[in-house]
């Protein structure tokens, strides 16, 4: 690892933040971790259902239907992860210099949105509010779907694999 | 297309839920019981997944893995309650790699005071 990267853990753990998280307590690591879950089970919750739709599963529930309440629990969930994970790695960021699944598992969360953020300004996506799909645009949005669920896993996959190393 | 991807997302998930190859705690340390007698260089932290410290042995600067915050909290050890500099009597598991300075502990002895951090693997 770059020892840019290792200032940069060593400026995060001695944060203010960091040596906030640090004094509240032995219950609070445990406490943020499970926000940090609830956050990653209503992400990854709700993208799994959309993902399936665009994949071809449940094709008679209309589309604009599934998404609306998909994509605004998705937010909801992703918010919480990323404001839990930052207190959680304030913690001891230190103890994460030369863990490689930390540099899986951001990257994975960057292509994650850049996917997010390509889906949403397709022609398809907007489409799919207004009327049918053709089978083109259908495709689009599966390739789309894919890539999302290839993305959250390793993202998720890594993560979980950072306490393991 | 939408079969291909359907079968291929299944497997996917089946490999992503297989149980972990590795798993938090003991599967990468010793089975035998080490003794360390160090100075203290950090004291104990109840912050974060696991209770640490950083003993020095020697030349060398082993980092302790303690119990989670509660549980090493519950075995009388506090934040502060050890000394920077003060000499310990260390038991515990060392890590499979003999490179890395790191010990899942057991039991600390300060002086005349003993904490059993994990009684049950004494």
């Amino acid at each position: 690892m770059s020892s840019s990267l290792a200032h940069f853990f060593a400026w995060l753990e001695h944060s203010p933040l960091g040596a906030f998280v640090r004094s509240l307590g032995v219950w609070s690591y445990g406490v943020i971790n499970l926000v940090h879950i609830l956050g990653i089970i209503l992400l990854f919750g709700s993208i799994l259902i959309l993902d399936l739709r665009l994949l071809g599963a449940w094709r008679r529930i209309p589309l604009a239907t599934l998404s609306q309440p998909t994509t605004r629990m998705a937010q909801v969930g992703f918010v919480l992860a990323v404001c839990s994970g930052i207190p959680m790695l304030t913690v001891k960021t230190t103890d994460y210099i030369g863990n490689p699944f930390l540099l899986i598992k951001f990257p994975a969360i960057a292509l994650a949105l850049l996917n997010v953020w390509l889906v949403h300004r397709s022609t398809a996506w907007r489409a799919h509010w207004e009327r049918e799909l053709l089978p083109a645009e259908n495709r689009r949005l599966a390739w789309g779907a894919a890539l999302s669920l290839t993305f959250w896993l390793t993202a998720i996959t890594s993560g979980r694999m950072i306490g393991y190393w | 297309m939408a079969w291909l991807f359907r079968t291929g997302l299944a497997a996917a998930l089946v490999f992503a839920a297989a149980p972990a190859f590795a798993h938090h705690g003991w599967g990468g340390q010793e089975e035998a019981v080490t003794t360390l007698n160090g100075t203290v260089v950090q004291g104990v932290s109840l912050a974060g997944p696991h209770a640490t410290m950083k003993i020095k042995v020697g030349n060398d600067v082993w980092d302790l893995t303690l119990a989670p915050p509660a549980r090493t909290e519950r075995s009388g050890l506090k934040e502060g309650l050890i000394p920077v500099g003060a000499t310990v009597t260390v038991r515990g598991n060392r890590n499979l790699d003999h490179a890395k300075h790191e010990m899942k502990t057991i039991y600390i002895k300060q002086g005349a005071t003993e904490y059993h951090v994990y009684p049950d693997r004494e």
